[in-house]
């Protein structure tokens, strides 16, 4: 049995600028394991020690996914191993045919119990990609999932629910996209680094996975219309009557 | 002629029901697991019937069945965590795109906002897309004609469900919002901005860290990419940095009021008023100034 964690190595796009023509130039914002996914790879961990399974970690994205920096952000994480994609093809693809990517990934492993994954990605930010994996699958998905256990046949879940929460038990294998606070993310230390050089990471080309055909044509890019703002700051002891007076000015107070 | 196939789980979907009949096909809604009768304003439901305590993402399968979307249909899908999972369902059975942030959907293309809302993409419907929107209140209009498929779940069931002691919110319709970040280093401290919201009869929200990680706040009350869009008369961010993921939430209000110790915090370039202070005098004064 072996826990998989889908993670992405993904830059967050307020490091990003935008031409007036609408088009994204990221080469200044700097590509990590995307913010919430170390969270799913501790959870991962958490099962893999109570079962005494491998975790393995799964992702696909550009070449940069492959980077030495890369494979050690996540492996000093606390997986075992990772099955890595990267490719720069992938850049533009729709989130479905990705997704179809990391099912063959899991596929690939073969006898993984549960796939686990972040709450959303710090770029996209969209919380669909375990749904997709699941689709092409043909298993079960629960998302927002606050802790899991596993059962004799499968596994339970604490899903956060209308406001509340709810119990899930289910038999067989799932994919489940933990909440950003389902437990403490661990920060890896200079050990954790050294250890993850050791760690294996085994690239696996596009050609030799079965990637859906999904069609998504852009056909035009644009740079939203911001809101403009008034950008006036109030200072000295009078600011906060200052601010009221603007507001009542304005007719919102 | 675009058809438009809802998937849902909760009558909650007002706003795709606008959408597919500004489209002008045919409106299709696919139920999964709930009383069809209450899908009012629809042309037809297709109900996917579930045995009780089957949770409705183990109906993916026979929903994904049930939406037979053809080039040029459109998929649509509220923006809540069970129906997402159908929604990835269905693309990955289809093969289509599944894309959220859309801001209009026309017959041929759309428009996306993608990467927490820096650009805006135009799509070619062309073929069947899935899109992940904000789903509206319970519609109105007349029964549809329903049809019921019974279904072949995945073995899950819900054991038990904790219902919240607190009622959930719907921010979308306020008209003066208080907004509290991580500025604020105590649960008990959050009084400050509640004095301040008393006085203007403003709803509470915040930034997602207080409602994930510290629980000071309901999860139905952050604001941002993640959690609820709001475009009140009044925003007002105590001790929130701005990060985009926060603001593409709040971006449609008509006035930005920010206080926050940092001049150089992102929120002031979308804001109107500002005051560079410490929130816990800032606020006080402002309460103050108020009454
Ligand atoms: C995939 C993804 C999705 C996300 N979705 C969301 C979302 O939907 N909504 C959301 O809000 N966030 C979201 N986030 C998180 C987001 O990126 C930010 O981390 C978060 O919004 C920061 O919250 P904050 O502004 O409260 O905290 P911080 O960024 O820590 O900012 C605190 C601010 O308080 C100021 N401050 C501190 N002390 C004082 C004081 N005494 N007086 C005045 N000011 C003070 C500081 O100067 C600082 O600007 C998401 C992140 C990811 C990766």
């Amino acid at each position: 049995m072996t826990i998989v964690v889908a993670y992405k190595y993904a830059a967050n796009p307020q490091d990003a600028s935008v031409g007036s023509d609408g088009r994204i130039d990221w080469s200044r914002a700097k590509e990590t394991v995307s913010e919430y996914d170390p969270v799913a790879i501790q959870v991962g961990r958490q099962l893999a020690d109570a079962a005494g399974s491998e975790l393995v970690g799964i992702t696909v994205g550009t070449t940069a996914a492959n980077s030495s920096l890369a494979r050690k952000g996540a492996l000093s994480r606390g997986l075992d191993r990772a099955v890595i994609v990267a490719d720069d093809a992938v850049r533009d693809w729709a989130p479905t045919r990705v997704g179809s990517v990391l099912a063959a990934l899991v596929e690939r492993i073969g006898d993984a119990a549960i796939v686990l994954t972040g709450d959303a990605s710090v770029d996209e930010g969209a919380q669909v990609m375990p749904t997709v994996i699941a689709g092409y699958l043909g298993w079960p998905c629960f998302l927002e999932v606050i802790s899991v256990a596993q059962t004799a046949d499968g596994w339970e879940l604490v899903q956060a629910h209308e406001g509340g929460t709810r119990t899930i038990a289910l038999a067989g294998a799932a994919v489940v996209s933990v909440t950003t606070d389902a437990t403490e993310a661990r920060t890896p230390g200079m050990k954790d680094i050294l250890a993850a050089g050791k760690k294996p990471a085994e690239e696996v080309a596009l050609a030799d996975l079965d990637a859906a055909e999904v069609d998504l044509t852009v056909t035009a890019h644009s740079r939203p219309a911001t809101k403009a703002r008034e950008h006036q700051v109030f200072s000295g002891d009078d600011a906060p009557a200052q601010l009221v007076a603007a507001l009542r000015s304005v007719g919102v107070l | 002629m675009t058809n438009t196939w809802i998937v849902a789980v909760s009558p909650q979907i007002s706003a795709l029901i606008d959408t597919g009949r500004a489209l002008g096909g045919t409106v299709t809604a696919v139920v999964a697991g709930t009383d069809p009768s209450r899908f009012l304003g629809v042309d037809r439901v297709i109900a996917i019937a579930a045995p009780e305590g089957v949770p409705a993402e183990a109906l993916a399968p026979s929903v994904a069945s049930a939406v037979a979307a053809q080039a040029g249909d459109v998929v649509l899908v509220a923006n809540r965590p069970s129906e997402r999972v159908l929604a990835g369902a269905v693309a990955a059975k289809l093969g289509a795109p599944i894309l959220t942030g859309a801001k209009v959907i026309g017959k041929e293309t759309a428009e996306i906002s993608r990467y927490g809302g820096v650009t805006q993409q135009t799509i070619s419907l062309a073929q069947p897309v899935v899109l992940v929107v904000d789903g509206g209140t319970a519609p109105s209009g007349n029964a549809a004609a329903s049809e019921t498929v019974q279904a072949e779940p995945y073995a899950a069931t819900v054991t038990s469900t904790d219902a919240s002691s607190v009622a959930q919110v719907n921010l979308s319709a306020a008209k003066r919002i208080v907004a509290v970040g991580r500025g604020f280093k105590s649960e008990a401290d959050l009084q400050l901005a509640k004095d301040l919201a008393a006085a203007i009869g403003a709803d509470l929200a915040c930034s997602r860290p207080i409602a994930e990680g510290s629980g000071w706040l309901a999860r139905d009350r952050y604001i941002g990419v993640s959690g609820q869009h709001v475009a009140p008369d009044v925003y007002i961010a105590l001790g929130i940095s701005g990060q985009l993921q926060h603001t593409v939430g709040m971006t449609d209000s008509r006035v930005v009021v920010a206080v926050n110790s940092d001049e150089h915090a992102p929120i002031f370039a979308g804001s109107d008023y500002g005051i560079v202070g410490d929130i816990y005098t800032v606020v006080p004064a402002i309460t103050a100034a108020v009454k």
